[in-house]
């Protein structure tokens, strides 16, 4: 229904963990419908909805956004957890509420996410490679994370690598 | 406007030289705005993009700073950056690649690898090297953070980069950074 801005940080509520949603709150479908629609209109491909100002734990991925992936098509999940994780890597990550700066994070390549569809059903995915990127990023958005709260290195990780 | 000033320091490594050095700056009424610092070995590095208070120039700082840090036996170097180049952000679509360079120690490795990246209009932003390895065996290790400019496609210069290494011994890989913009 409307394309939102993204918020940037310092924008507090981006540093607020967001509030656990009932699948049968009428008050979600319009943020669900503006993340979507704020998505669509985004170079990105995912969304918190705390990048629109709600604090609240709904997540919109959708990794076939980008050229080459396909993933699982647009998910959106409610008070979304990472129950499992393996095989940690470090990637170079940005986010659209912190522009023009990246950096390096430890990230695992392959994760579960449980969480519940917005009907109520509940969902188990298991996500791998940049759509486990994806998921593990909006979930930290919703507990009031940045990337920058996981840098893991300042340039390239060869010289340290012992810390992984 | 604003007037900016590359300030640049370097001395042996203990703690405090940063708190010293910031603490100046800040009574100077100094902003410290980017800045990249390391260790070389026992010594401390550090450059510091810093703005200007009104009415300060960067020789002005460059007499006024060394009272404040006196008690390190830091070389500190001032010079002005034209406001132009302090405000400039990097284009973040630029393509990024890195480029790893290892072989036994010899002169001249990174000078054939750096004409080579720039020949092919590729522009070094980040680089790193070390000798590791041991006393009678030493290993170079370089890292290089090329962005290539004016649209240039990647493969002339691993080509270039490919016939560098017989010449020089070493092994090498070039690769794109993907980095994961969520």
């Amino acid at each position: 229904m409307a394309v939102r801005p993204i918020l940037l940080y310092p924008d507090p509520i981006l540093k607020t963990p967001a509030a656990p949603v009932g699948p049968g709150d009428s008050a979600i479908t319009p943020i669900i419908q503006d993340m979507l629609d704020t998505l669509r209109a985004s170079p990105g491909v995912a969304l918190a909805a705390t990048q629109i100002g709600c604090s609240v734990q709904i997540i919109a991925v959708d990794v076939s956004r980008k050229k080459g992936e396909t993933g699982h098509g647009l998910v959106v999940l409610l008070n979304p957890r990472i129950r499992h994780q393996e095989q940690a890597r470090i990637i170079r990550e940005g986010c659209l509420s912190v522009p023009d700066y990246t950096g390096n994070v430890l990230r695992y390549e392959r994760v579960v996410v449980e969480g519940l569809s917005p009907d109520g059903t509940p969902l188990t995915l298991t996500v791998s490679g940049f759509e486990a990127l994806a998921f593990q990023h909006e979930v930290d958005h919703l507990d009031g994370l940045l990337f920058l709260d996981r840098i893991q290195s300042l340039d390239t990780d060869l010289f340290r690598r012992k810390s992984i | 406007m604003n007037h900016f000033a590359i300030v640049t320091a370097f001395g042996q490594d203990r703690p405090g030289i940063v708190a010293a050095l910031a603490e100046g700056l800040f009574q100077l009424g100094c902003n410290i705005e980017d800045t990249s610092s390391v260790q070389l070995r026992g010594e401390f590095t550090m450059m510091l993009l810093v703005r200007l208070p009104k009415g300060m120039a960067a020789d002005q700082l460059a007499d006024r700073l060394p009272p404040h840090i006196s008690s390190l036996d830091l070389t500190v170097l001032c010079r002005e950056v034209p406001a132009q180049a302090a405000t400039r952000t990097a284009a973040s679509d630029t393509p990024t690649y890195m480029l790893s360079v290892y072989g036994a120690d010899h002169p001249g490795i990174v000078a054939k690898v750096a004409r080579a990246v720039s020949d092919h209009h590729g522009n070094i932003t980040v680089m790193n090297t070390r000798v590791i390895g041991s006393a009678v065996k030493p290993v170079y290790v370089m890292v290089l953070e090329i962005k290539l400019m004016d649209g240039a496609s990647p493969e002339p210069l691993k080509q270039a980069l490919d016939r560098l290494k017989p010449d020089l011994g070493v092994d090498l890989t070039f690769r794109k950074i993907e980095s994961a913009n969520l």
